[in-house]
């Protein structure tokens, strides 16, 4: 019995825990303290600890987090749907807002990865701020930001400053039909607008080649 | 059904309340029962371009606090029997009225009136966020100037996160000249950036002047350009299908004047 106390799974993403029903917090205290002096293969250091956050109050999960810190554990809390697709399962899709789009899909699919579409016009003071890819379908107005972990696709006319690779992945790019942002960034690279922007005709695309950002012509 | 509208910019000094007065005057004109709400508190304007400053007792605040009775604060146009102004404080803030006192109080004006227009002040704030809670449609005043169409954009996007997604928009003091040429931006400019439904082009017109130092609004003035693009409006606001006024062209003996006398 006393081994069903704290449950360890691992999962694609890291160590999955779950409880015992009735178990109390100081029990539960007890036997992760306890399991993680013993030094047991499980808990390498950096490993991505997944803790239910229903399971807890939030000063419980608090000083869960600081104990798994303390070993060198990243922990971090997760709710129901969560722990369906961190088992692999496809869940049932949450009423969530279209910000963070199709969750669903990437759950159905561990190779698809995590896209957010914006489905209007982003205005000026309006920000995206992601570590995935992003597609807007309407224009991103001057004042506008986005800033993304990958790709930006935009379908209509880009005057705001958008920032594909933000965290350092120099492949990324940043597609227009019309493409004339103040600043254009990828990865750690940036480039400003010439002071006279004409209106583009063509979809343009804009990458890194030669440790420089390049504008190209694209048809789609 | 009566209907609620918030005339707003962001920006300052693009029209406001020279939009709000002329819309009340246009629609009280038609008959219509208009109470024009003024919530820049501390800057109020609106009652001095109706010419209504001497006549008022309450303000907003009275009403808001519950001291008065919205009627006993109601000021009624010398002219449109049908016309009213609920006056603010000059001596106030803008955080002397919460959004709930104004959502109550358009509850109770909507019992009484067909429309209801709320002069918001500029920016951002708490003074706009109290103007809009309790709006129906919202009516974004903007002028063909790269400042204020930014700020217009502004507006739209916190408009659409207050979930309010009606909204009209009134290009203000637009000069045909400059705009043809090419000085100005022109109305496609601005329709490609803020991409929502225009209501209304408004010329230049030295006569809102004069008409707001007299305290009568240019609406009613026969041949004010600016009056017929606000008579345009009003048409609108009622629902007609009336097209954009073509702006008179400069004519050769103008234009010969310019280059002889200088612009």
């Amino acid at each position: 019995m006393h081994d069903e106390i704290v449950k360890i799974k691992g999962g694609r993403k890291g160590l999955q825990l779950s409880f015992a029903e009735g178990a109390s917090f100081d029990d539960i205290w007890k036997h992760i303290e306890q399991k993680l002096e013993s030094g047991s293969g499980f808990f390498l250091r950096g490993t991505l600890v997944l803790v239910p956050r229903e399971r807890f109050l939030k000063e419980e999960l608090a000083r869960l987090q600081k104990l798994f810190h303390e070993h060198g554990l990243i922990c971090r809390t997760m709710g129901a749907e969560d722990a369906a697709a961190a088992e692999g399962k496809p869940a049932a899709p949450a009423a969530k807002k279209q910000k963070t789009a199709s969750p669903a899909a990437r759950k159905k699919d561990p190779q698809v990865q995590e896209m957010v579409v914006v489905n209007r016009t982003l205005r000026g003071g309006q920000e995206i701020r992601t570590a995935s890819s992003v597609l807007v379908c309407g224009n991103v107005n001057p004042g506008a930001q986005i800033i993304a972990g990958g790709s930006i696709d935009i379908r209509g006319t880009c005057r705001g400053l958008v920032h594909a690779g933000a965290s350092g992945d120099t492949d990324s790019f940043i597609i227009a039909d019309h493409l004339m942002p103040t600043q254009i960034r990828i990865a750690n690279l940036i480039a400003r607008s010439p002071d006279h922007m004409e209106m583009t005709e063509r979809a343009e695309r804009a990458s890194i080649k030669d440790g420089q950002i390049v504008i190209e012509p694209i048809e789609r | 059904m009566s209907k609620v509208y918030v005339i707003t910019s962001g920006k300052g000094g693009v029209g406001k309340t020279t939009t709000t007065a002329n819309l009340g005057v246009g629609l009280a004109m038609r008959g219509k029962k208009v109470v024009l709400v003024d919530t820049d508190t501390g800057l109020r304007n609106l009652d001095l371009l109706l010419g209504l400053e001497n006549r008022i007792m309450y303000d907003l605040i009275d009403v808001a606090e519950g001291r008065v009775p919205y009627k006993k604060a109601l000021v009624r146009h010398k002219k449109y029997e049908t016309l009213f102004l609920l006056p603010t404080s000059q001596v106030k803030d803008k955080t002397s009225v919460n959004p709930e006192q104004l959502v109550k109080l358009c509850e109770d004006l909507r019992k009484e009136f067909d429309y209801i227009l709320i002069d918001c002040p500029a920016g951002i704030e708490q003074g706009f966020k109290t103007a809009i809670a309790a709006a129906d449609t919202a009516i974004v005043v903007t002028m063909p100037e790269i400042s204020a169409v930014r700020d217009a954009d502004k507006i739209i996007g916190e408009l659409s996160r207050a979930e309010k997604e009606d909204i009209k928009l009134i290009v203000n003091r637009i000069r045909p000249q400059m705009v043809e040429s090419g000085d100005m931006l022109d109305m496609n400019d601005i329709n490609d950036i803020l991409s929502i439904d225009c209501i209304g082009q408004v010329p230049d017109d030295e006569m809102v002047v004069t008409s707001t130092n007299k305290g009568e609004p240019c609406i009613t003035m026969e041949h004010s350009l600016a009056g017929q693009a606000y008579r345009n409006i009003v048409g609108r606001i009622c629902g007609e299908d009336i097209p954009f006024m073509e702006f008179p062209k400069e004519g050769f003996f103008q234009r010969l004047k310019r280059r002889v006398f200088g612009a």
